[in-house]
C-alpha cells in the first residue's frame, strides 16, 4: 500500500476540507487530533478524562435539573478555559440547524405551561420553552464534554488507559488485554481507512454520470454500484488487515502497547477528587419546586 | 486459501520456548482482521452520524462485522465490537456508539447464519429476537432513567402542544389538531409498546439489508487472493536461528505448476551481511518465508534451534509496506509494540541508532516512508535478533529515504551480533553487503534498478502546438483554515502546461504535490488563486483532466475489466469494439476484457485504470507515483507506453513523483516543489 494515498495533513482526519466552493471556507470537522500546545488538562491521564465523561453523563442522565446542569456546565467551561482551547476549534454550524432550533423553541413556547412571565401586558407561558431549553442544554453539555476529551487527549494514550482501567475486570474472564490491543490497532488503522474512503469518493466523482433508463433498471444499477463501492472498500481493508497480520506475526504476537506506564499521577487524583465532589453536589443539592 | 472461506480453528499459535500465550487468546491474523474491520465499521458509522443526510451509510455497518462472524470465532467478533464501539463513542458520542453496537450484533448474527448455511428465514427469526432484546434493553434503561425520560416526553409534549395550538387557530384544521393531540397522548401513555414495535421493525430492516449486502459482497470476494505471508511455525526448544544452512532447498506452492524457488544451497553465518538479488519471480519472497520457518518442499534447512520469529535472540523481519508495518500510534510505543511485559529496551538509544533521535513522542501518522521503515528497523532491533531479514524495504520509499536506510543497514552488522539478509533490487545496496547471492538463472543486469541523478534534458521534444491546457495562477491551499490545525500545503504556485508537454512535479514528503495534483484535477478548489483547464476553472469541469491515483485498486470500481473501462469512459459495456480499442491503447490484449479485476497484477491494474481514463479523451493525464511498487521491467514498459502516447498522440502528461529514475524522456520538464513553494520551473533543474 502506498505511503500517502491522499492529500491532507497526515495523522489528522479532516472532513469537509476539500469542499468544492472556495467562496466561504467553512471551518471543517477535525477528528482524532488534539489541540496543539499543552496545558494542565492536556497533561492529565486519559483515564481521568474518560472517568470524567462517565460521571458527567451519569449525573445528567439521572438528574437533568437546572442545578446539576449548571454545575456540570461550569465544570466544563472551567476546563475549557484551563486547556486554552481557542475559538476556531468549533466547526461551523450549518444554517439548517439554527432554523431547526428556532422552530423547536417557537413551538415549545406556543405549547404553554407554568410558569408565566408578564412582559409588557402580554402573558407568556414559558413552561414548554424551559423544558426545551433544558433538554438542549443537556445535549450541549454532553457534546462539549465529549469534544473536550477529543481536543485534549492524544490518540496514543487512549488504548493504554483503557487497558489500565479494565484491569479490575480481568477476574471476570473478560479478555481486557486483547480488547485494548484491538482498540489500539483500530485507532491506528482508522485514519488510513478514512484516507482511502476519500480516494474512493474522489475516484467516483471523476467518472461521468451514467445515462440510465428509468425505474427498475435504475434501481438495479444503483444497487450494483453500491455493492461495487462496498466491495472495493472491503477489499482494500482486507489487504491492510493481511499486511497488519504479517506485521504482528513478525513481532512475535501481541504484548506491550505503550512505552511509558499508563496510570494516574498526583494531578489526576486532584482532578478526580474535584469531579467526585461536584458530582455528589449535583446529586444532593436540590431546590424545592417544579423540576 | 482465498479470503472468503471460514477459517478452521487455529490449532497451534506460537507455543515456543520463550513465550506462552494463553490458548484462547487471539492469533495475529485474527487480531489484525478484528481491528481493521472494527476501524472500517466505526468509520462508516461515524460518517453516517457526522455528515448530514448520510444516515443510510449506517445500514452498511453490519457488513464488516458480518465478514468477521463468517470467517472467525466469536471471540474475534466481540473484540472487534468493543474496539469499534469505543472508537465510535470517542468520535461521534453516544449516537455513534449505539449505531455500531446495534450493527455489530446484527452483523455478527448474519455472519454466523451465513457460515452455518441457514437461509433467509433464520435471518427473519434472528432479526425478531434481536429486536425484542434491543427493545427490552432500551425500555429497561428508560425506566431506570426516569427523570430524563420525563423531561424528554414533556419537551416533546410542549412542541406538539405548540403546533396543535397554532393549527387550532385556523378553522379547517381544528379537528385534525385535536386528533393529533389525542394520538400523541396515547403514544406517550403506551410508550413501551411503541418502543418495542419500533425496535423490532428497525432491527428487521437492518438485518435484511445487512444480509443482502453481506451476501453480495461475499460473492464478489470469492477469488480475491489472500496476501498474508508470514505464519508463526509451531516449534519448541531454544531459540537459535543462525547459523542456518539450506541444502538443495526447493519450494513449490500447493497447486502451482512450477517451483517458486529452485533448489538452492545457502549458508548464513552469524555476523554476515548478505544481499539477495534476482528478478521478480525468482523466489526472493519465498526464500524469506523459508528463512522464517516455512518447511521446504524438498531439501533441508538446518538450524541449531528454533526460528523464534519476533522473539529475543531470534529472527526479525522488516517488510515492504511502510505504513502497514508500524503498529503504534506514537514512535516510542511502536518500538516496544508486541514485546513481552517484562522487557524494557532503551528506546532512545535505538531511535538514535536508526537516525530518529529525539522523535520518541512524535505521532507516526506524520512520518515519511523512509522514516517509517527506519522505525520498523528500530522495532526489530529492540528484540536483539540473531538474524534480521529486510524484504525489499526500500521499494516504496523515495531517494532520500533510501539513502538513510542504506546508511542504517550498512552499520548494523558492525554494532550488533547478528546476521543481516537484505533482499533488494537496488545495485548500490547489494554493493555494501559482504556477499551477494543472485537467484536468477541468467545474470540479468537489466533487472537491477539504478538510482538516477537529476535529469538533464535529452533530445528536443516533438513539436507540438503551444495551446495552454492547464494554467495555474497564484494557487495556494490551506487545510483547516480558521482552526488551530490550519496547515498551508501550497503557496503561490504558478505555471502553465501546454498541449503535448511532459511535466514532472518532483518533491519530497510534505511538499504538497498530492494537493497540487488534486487541484489540477478539479477535486479540490484552491483557497487562493485559480486553476484553469482550457480556460474554465478546474473544479467546474471535473473529469476533463484525468488523474490516476497511486493506489490503483481503489480506482477500479467494477468487478470485470470491460465493465470497469466502460464505466470509467462512459459508454455501454456491450460495446466490445470500444473496450478492446481502449485496452489496446495501453498495450493490453483484448482477451483481458472478461477477466476479473482482482485477478490482475499490480501493473495490469494500473494499465486498466489508464485505459479507462484515456478512453474519455481527457485534456491531460496526471499520474500520481506511477512507478511505485512495480519491478524494473514493468516500470520500463509503462514508461515506454506513456512516452509513445505523448509523442504520437500529443497527450499531455503530468507525473507526480519523488523519484527521477527513467522519467527523463517522458517528462523533459521538471518542477520542484519544496514545502509548498515552486523552486524552479523550466526544462533544466
Amino acid at each position: 500500500m502506498p505511503a500517502n494515498p491522499a492529500p491532507g495533513p497526515r495523522g489528522a482526519a479532516i472532513l469537509g476540507a476539500d469542499a468544492v466552493s472556495p467562496a466561504r471556507q467553512r471551518r471543517p470537522v477535525v477528528l482524532l487530533r488534539p489541540v496543539p500546545g499543552t496545558s494542565v488538562i492536556h497533561e492529565l491521564w486519559a483515564g481521568t478524562k474518560i472517568i470524567a465523561v462517565f460521571v458527567i453523563s451519569l449525573v445528567l442522565a439521572f438528574h437533568p435539573r437546572w442545578i446539576p446542569i449548571a454545575l456540570m456546565a461550569t465544570l466544563v467551561a472551567v476546563t475549557i478555559r484551563l486547556a486554552h482551547i481557542p475559538r476556531g476549534v468549533v466547526p461551523s454550524i450549518p444554517r439548517w440547524l439554527w432554523i431547526l432550533l428556532l422552530l423547536g423553541a417557537v413551538t415549545a413556547t406556543l405549547g404553554g405551561g407554568e410558569p408565566v412571565l408578564h412582559l409588557w401586558s402580554i402573558d407568556v407561558e414559558v413552561g414548554g420553552l424551559l423544558k426545551f431549553l433544558r433538554i438542549t442544554a443537556v445535549s450541549i453539555v454532553l457534546l462539549a464534554t465529549g469534544a473536550l476529551v477529543s481536543w485534549t487527549t492524544n490518540v496514543a494514550d487512549v488504548a493504554p488507559a483503557v487497558a489500565t482501567l479494565g484491569r479490575p475486570l480481568r477476574p471476570l474472564r473478560i479478555p481486557v488485554d486483547d480488547w485494548a490491543v484491538a482498540l489500539s490497532l483500530s485507532l491506528r488503522a482508522f485514519p488510513m481507512l478514512l484516507d482511502e474512503f476519500r480516494l474512493l469518493y474522489a475516484a467516483r466523482k471523476l467518472r461521468p454520470r451514467p445515462v440510465l433508463p428509468d425505474g427498475r433498471m435504475r434501481r438495479r444499477r444503483w444497487a450494483v454500484e453500491l455493492v461495487d463501492l462496498l466491495t472495493a472498500g472491503v477489499t482494500v481493508a482486507l489487504r491492510r488487515a493481511d499486511e497488519m497480520g504479517d506485521a504482528i506475526t513478525a513481532r512475535g504476537g501481541t504484548g506491550q502497547i505503550s512505552a511509558a506506564p499508563s496510570g494516574p499521577k498526583k494531578a489526576d487524583w486532584v482532578a478526580l477528587g474535584i469531579i467526585a465532589v461536584v458530582g455528589l453536589a449535583a446529586f444532593f443539592v436540590e431546590i424545592p419546586g417544579p423540576a | 486459501m482465498t479470503s472468503t472461506r471460514p477459517e478452521a480453528p487455529a490449532e497451534h499459535s506460537a507455543q515456543t520456548a520463550s513465550r506462552r500465550r494463553p490458548p484462547r487468546s487471539l492469533t495475529p491474523v485474527e487480531m489484525a482482521h478484528a481491528s481493521v474491520m472494527a476501524a472500517l465499521s466505526s468509520a462508516l458509522a461515524i460518517l453516517s452520524v457526522v455528515i448530514p443526510f448520510a444516515g443510510g451509510l449506517s445500514l452498511l455497518v453490519p457488513v464488516p462485522m458480518g465478514l468477521l462472524g463468517y470467517r472467525y470465532r466469536l471471540r474475534v467478533l466481540l473484540a472487534a465490537a468493543f474496539a469499534a464501539s469505543t472508537v465510535a463513542f470517542l468520535i461521534a458520542g453516544i449516537s455513534g456508539f449505539m449505531v455500531v453496537l446495534n450493527c455489530a450484533y446484527v452483523g455478527g448474527a448474519t455472519g454466523i447464519i451465513k457460515r452455518r448455511g441457514w437461509g433467509m428465514p433464520m435471518v427473519v427469526v434472528a432479526g425478531t429476537v434481536l429486536g425484542v432484546l434491543n427493545g427490552l434493553w432500551i425500555i429497561a434503561i428508560l425506566i431506570v432513567l426516569e427523570r430524563l425520560r420525563t423531561l424528554v416526553f414533556e419537551a416533546m409534549t410542549a412542541n406538539v402542544d405548540g403546533v396543535v395550538s397554532l393549527m387550532s387557530k385556523f378553522e379547517p384544521f381544528r379537528q385534525a389538531a385535536a386528533d393529533v393531540r389525542a394520538v400523541f397522548g396515547l403514544a406517550l401513555q403506551y410508550w413501551p409498546v411503541l418502543i418495542m414495535a419500533y425496535s423490532i421493525f428497525s432491527m428487521m430492516v437492518v438485518s435484511l439489508v445487512g444480509w443482502w449486502a453481506l451476501s453480495r459482497v461475499l460473492e464478489r470476494l470469492r477469488g480475491v487472493p489472500d496476501v498474508h505471508k508470514l505464519d508463526s511455525p509451531a516449534e519448541t526448544g531454544q531459540v537459535a536461528p543462525v547459523p542456518v544452512r539450506l541444502r538443495e532447498a526447493r519450494f513449490r506452492y500447493p497447486g502451482a505448476d512450477h517451483d517458486a524457488l529452485r533448489p538452492l544451497n545457502l549458508a548464513v553465518e552469524p555476523g554476515e551481511h548478505i544481499a539477495i538479488t534476482g528478478a521478480n519471480g525468482s523466489g526472493k519472497t519465498t526464500l524469506m518465508l523459508l528463512l522464517c520457518g516455512r518447511a521446504p518442499t524438498s531439501g533441508s534447512i538446518e538450524r541449531p534451534g528454533a526460528v523464534g520469529l519476533g522473539q529475543q535472540g531470534g529472527t526479525a523481519v522488516v517488510m515492504q509496506h511502510p505504513e502497514s508495518q508500524v503498529l503504534g500510534t506514537r514512535v516510542a510505543d511502536d518500538v516496544v509494540w508486541g514485546l513481552p511485559a517484562e522487557t524494557h529496551p532503551d528506546v532512545d538509544a535505538l531511535l538514535e541508532e536508526v537516525g530518529l533521535g529525539g522523535m520518541a513522542e512524535r505521532d507516526t501518522g506524520g512520518l515519511s516512508g523512509g522514516e517509517l521503515q527506519r522505525l520498523a528497523v528500530a522495532a526489530a532491533l529492540a528484540r536483539q535478533p540473531s538474524m534480521l531479514i529486510a524484504d525489499e524495504i526500500t521499494t516504496m520509499v523515495d531517494q532520500a529515504g533510501r539513502d538513510g536506510l542504506l546508511e542504517v543497514l550498512s552499520g548494523l552488522t558492525e554494532h550488533h551480533r547478528m546476521a543481516l539478509v537484505n533482499i533488494t533490487h537496488y545495485d548500490n545496496e547489494a554493493q555494501v553487503a559482504d556477499r551477494t547471492v543472485n537467484l536468477s538463472q541468467s545474470l540479468d543486469n537489466m533487472a537491477m534498478v539504478g538510482s538516477a541523478a537529476a535529469p538533464v534534458p535529452g533530445h528536443a521534444p516533438a513539436p507540438h502546438s503551444s495551446r495552454p491546457v492547464l494554467e495555474l495562477r497564484g494557487v495556494g491551499h490551506e487545510y483547516g483554515a480558521g482552526t488551530p490545525w490550519a496547515k498551508t500545503a501550497l503557496r503561490d504556485v504558478s505555471f502553465t502546461v501546454n498541449e503535448g508537454d511532459g511535466v514532472l512535479i518532483h518533491g519530497g514528503n510534505g511538499s504538497g504535490k498530492s494537493t497540487l495534483a488534486w487541484i489540477m484535477a478539479g477535486l479540490t478548489a484552491p483557497t487562493t488563486g485559480e486553476c484553469l483547464v482550457g480556460g474554465r476553472p478546474a473544479h467546474e469541469c471535473v473529469g476533463d483532466v484525468a488523474i490516476a491515483f497511486q493506489a490503483a485498486r481503489l480506482q477500479l470500481m467494477r468487478s470485470r475489466v470491460d465493465l470497469e473501462v466502460a464505466s470509467a469512459a462512459g459508454f455501454s459495456p456491450n460495446d466490445t469494439g470500444r473496450v478492446i480499442a481502449a485496452l489496446a491503447t495501453v498495450g493490453l490484449d483484448g482477451s483481458l476484457a472478461g477477466r476479473r479485476i482482482d485477478q490482475l497484477s499490480g501493473g495490469q491494474m494500473r494499465r486498466v485504470v489508464i485505459a479507462g481514463l484515456l478512453a474519455r479523451w481527457p485534456q491531460a493525464l496526471i499520474l500520481d507515483e506511477p512507478l511505485a511498487g512495480l519491478d524494473a521491467p514493468s516500470q520500463r514498459g509503462l514508461l515506454r507506453l506513456l512516452t509513445d502516447l505523448r509523442i504520437n498522440t500529443g497527450l499531455t502528461v503530468i507525473v507526480i513523483s519523488h523519484d527521477f529514475a527513467g522519467l527523463e524522456e517522458l517528462c523533459p520538464r521538471t518542477l520542484h516543489l519544496d514545502r509548498g513553494v515552486l523552486r524552479s520551473s523550466g526544462p533544466t533543474p
